[in-house]
């Protein structure tokens, strides 16, 4: 609810009432009005503000083709391919730190300083190393998902309950017990943010690194095709198809996630 | 969370030294590396060489034109996204009717990540300067937005029925209990968009522009000058390191009253 | 301090063990380079199948006394001896409720209470009839499936307690454990508990600061003192069970432990009113 009411909100005025599910497509809908008048403004305009019909058809055609789907599955797989792996390390590499002070004492600071250098700032030694191809964007992309796992993974298991751990300790339960049924459990939540983060990451960068890395198949290489052909419309097709994958994945997870964790108490 | 923890065999060393101590091994692994030949110096560029490049850099006025280029550019777009993004995401906060009309789009716009935006904006601005200022100032705007929203909201109802009680006038109300009960969580919110505006630009200098950090880097790389580019990843994770740090200062300087 | 031998005590005593013994117990922490004597000679000899109270105020001391006994603390000077063997660490053998129930949230009622069960090695349908018989006896049968977060303070307490019974301890502790709960719960699980501890006439331990509690549930009641933590009285309660609040042995028990447990004692009362009844007129010349 608005913690201010509106002050023009006076009794008896007349309101335009729109029930607020439609309110929210006034917006879009202007900005598209705004847009398809621009392109109609003049011919330079209109290569810039490609009209809509054009984007339209030439989202058909990009799906017709086979090359809108073809370069998505790339940019899905680089983005998966990436996120299991370096998911996979970071939370391996969480759990080590988590569960061994020793561990945490010798690697941690070392992982702290690593974290600094700005995933950007890898990039071009990745290309040096590795080339321009898919190997190469797999790895920005296994970097970018490997942070957030490994900190939040750090994060769950040395913050779980002291208070549980004794319950564990009174009823004599061992120590691969503890760990299985009140340390991971606990510790379930934070890593499920982590690969939230790491599954938001694993996108942009996989966006990022075919932006910069030029080689090979992908929504940010068809992008950046598009743009140099001067192509708006393929340009803004790329643009929502990026958005909504996004959306999608982000949504799927957080309701796979609410499922598993349940048991959550809801505030 | 403090993964850097004094041994007690030592307990006078201060922790600063401990933790210079990992970075300073990285870099005599570096230069061990490099020095032995163990790794070929077409990998791997030695520090000796990246100093030298550095030192050629300011020598010549190029670094430091290169320095002001983006962060004139990063100074106007911040301001612009961010102001915005307070502007809005404070009116968003306030009115239901302003959520009602702008959350759907905002929401959809914020999915697509910046990046993803730069070839659109070169198409529609050229790759002038207003691109890569369009570009930075969409890069603060959400992060700010959101944390704005997130403050105005997460006001607790009771403020401002205190406020009522005591028959509090606008303004006052907004002086005293409005901005210091946001201002914590917004300012969090302006480091984390000033730390990604500043990787947004220098990756739309990667990609094209005219002068600036990351062109400096881009050029390097097509010119095989590795050392070069090693110089503009250093300069640019240390300003970004620098605008952090310096943002969480001023952070703490300011909320000095909040419970750590 | 006599060892009083509740009315029907023998008659339905269901074993023989659970006798517990402290002797000498004392337990100091470092504090600023000095060491803060948190309980100092404690000795207590408590029977089988006894429900003993133990009062006191903030700081006396007899949380710790619990969880020493338990076994989650085993740095101490003296002995605390279990049917004749001294204890060393945790053991099914002596079971505790705290005051948060902390039942873990991402496993049901009935998950929780098999946790205890998960190093015996009986069958998973004998455990499944173990987990289910202990969920009836606290009334709780019908909420196996429930979350933690789906429960009362109330039932999250019962269920506690049911997963501390499960393993037929000889020793259960109680920390408190309707301390976080409100006035007309506490009524209520305080009769649970009463009841319980008659069916299962295992040795009881609890520690409150509630003395009608204190004095509702068990056969005698220790009172603590604190600063440091010392054992000031041992009060038998010769009621029997089950207790009638009414009844004016009950209220005289009170009384006497509150007064020794707010300080001053009746004296101190007796002067306060005395001090009140004085006449105005002399309260009034002195301003």
């Amino acid at each position: 609810m608005a913690l201010l009411t509106p002050v023009d909100e006076k009794p008896g005025r007349p309101r335009f009432l729109l029930p607020r599910r439609l309110k929210g497509w006034v917006l879009p809908l202007a900005l598209l009005l705004v847009w398809e008048v621009l392109s109609r403004r003049s011919h330079a305009y209109a290569l810039a503000f490609v009209p809509l019909e054009q984007i339209a058809a030439s989202l058909l055609e990009v799906l017709r083709s086979g090359e809108l789907f073809n370069n998505l599955l790339a940019s899905l797989g680089t983005a998966s391919s990436g996120l299991l792996i370096g998911g996979t390390l970071g939370l391996s590499l969480g759990s080590l730190m988590g569960l061994s002070r020793l561990a945490d004492r010798l690697v941690g600071p070392v992982f702290h300083t690593v974290r600094q250098v700005p995933l950007l700032g890898w990039i071009p030694l990745i290309g040096l190393w590795f080339g321009n191809g898919s190997l190469a964007k797999t790895l920005v992309v296994c970097l970018a998902s490997f942070y957030p796992m490994v900190l939040n993974t750090y994060e769950g298991l040395r913050n779980v309950e002291k208070n549980h751990l004794e319950v564990a300790q009174v009823l004599a339960a061992s120590r691969w017990q503890t760990y299985r049924h009140i340390l991971i459990p606990s510790a379930l939540p934070f890593i499920f943010t982590g690969i939230f983060h790491a599954l938001a990451f694993s996108w942009i960068s996989t966006i990022g690194s075919e932006l910069l890395f030029t080689a090979g198949p992908g929504l940010g290489s068809l992008m950046q095709t598009a743009q140099m052909a001067a192509r708006m419309d393929i340009v803004i097709v790329c643009v929502a198809s990026i958005g909504v994958t996004g959306l999608l994945m982000n949504v799927s997870f957080t309701r796979f996630s609410r499922r598993l964790l349940r048991w959550r108490p809801t505030r | 969370m403090n993964a850097i923890a004094l041994p007690r065999k030592f307990p006078a060393a201060p922790a600063a030294l401990i933790a210079l101590a990992p970075p300073l091994a990285m870099v005599s692994l570096w230069l061990l590396a490099t020095g032995t030949q163990w790794v070929p110096e077409q990998l791997l560029v030695p520090p000796g060489k990246v100093i030298e490049a550095a030192a050629e850099l300011l020598e010549s006025g190029e670094l430091q034109e290169h320095l002001r280029k983006s962060l004139g550019r990063l100074g106007l777009g911040f301001f612009a996204g961010a102001g915005l993004g307070l502007v809005f995401g404070v009116l968003m906060g306030l009115y239901q009717s302003v959520e009602d009309y702008c959350a759907p789009f905002f929401n959809g716009f914020r999915q697509v990540p910046s990046i993803a935006f730069i070839p659109m904006l070169i198409l529609i601005f050229g790759i002038e300067e207003t691109f890569k200022i369009v570009i930075v100032a969409k890069a603060a705007f959400f992060p700010v937005a959101l944390a704005s929203y997130d403050s105005i909201k997460g006001l607790p109802r009771q403020y401002f029925e205190v406020a009522k009680v005591y028959r509090c006038p606008l303004w006052p109300l907004v002086k005293h209990i409005v901005i210091p009960a946001t201002v914590p969580h917004l300012l969090t919110g302006l480091r984390l968009s000033l730390s990604r505006s500043w990787m947004v630009l220098v990756a739309a200098e990667l990609m094209a522009a005219d002068s600036g950090i990351g062109q400096m880097m881009e050029w390097g790389r097509q010119m095989f000058r590795m050392d070069i580019v090693v110089v503009g990843v250093i300069v640019t994770g240390s300003i970004g390191f620098a605008l952090d740090r310096g943002f969480k200062s001023l952070e703490s300087r300011l909320v000095r009253w909040k419970a750590r | 301090m006599s060892n009083l031998i509740h009315p029907d005590f023998n008659r339905s005593a269901k074993s023989a063990s659970g006798e517990l013994g402290i002797q000498a117990l004392s337990k100091q922490y470092p504090l600023e380079g000095k060491s803060l004597k948190v309980l100092d000679n404690i000795n207590l000899d408590i029977l089988p199948g006894e429900f003993v109270s133990i009062v006191g105020p903030s700081g006396c001391g007899k949380s710790t006394i619990l969880r020493l006994v338990v076994g989650l603390d085993a740095d101490y000077q003296g002995r605390i001896v279990l049917d004749g063997k001294p204890i060393t660490s945790t053991s099914t053998d002596r079971g505790i409720v705290f005051q948060d129930h902390r039942l873990f949230p991402w496993m049901t009622v009935e998950d929780n209470i098999g946790f205890a069960l998960i190093n015996t090695t009986l069958q998973p349908a004998e455990k499944h009839d173990i987990v289910a018989r202990n969920i009836a006896r606290v009334n709780l049968t019908g909420f196996e499936k429930a979350y933690p977060h789906q429960l009362s303070g109330g039932m999250a307490q019962r269920a506690a307690i049911a997963r501390a019974l499960v393993n037929e301890p000889k020793i259960l502790l109680l920390d408190e454990p309707l301390g976080a709960l409100d006035a007309l719960t506490r009524l209520y699980l305080q009769a649970e508990l009463q009841r319980i501890w008659i069916e299962h006439r295992s040795t009881m331990i609890m520690v409150t600061h509630d003395v009608e509690e204190a004095l509702f549930l068990g056969d005698r009641v220790v009172v603590m003192q604190s600063n440091p933590g010392r054992v000031k009285r041992v009060v038998d309660v010769p009621l029997e069970h089950p207790r009638d609040r009414a009844s004016p042995v009950f209220h005289r028990l009170k009384d006497e432990i509150l007064a020794d447990l707010i300080g001053g004692g009746a004296e101190g009362h007796a002067a306060q009113a005395e001090a009140y009844r004085r006449p105005r007129a002399e309260a009034g010349a002195g301003r």
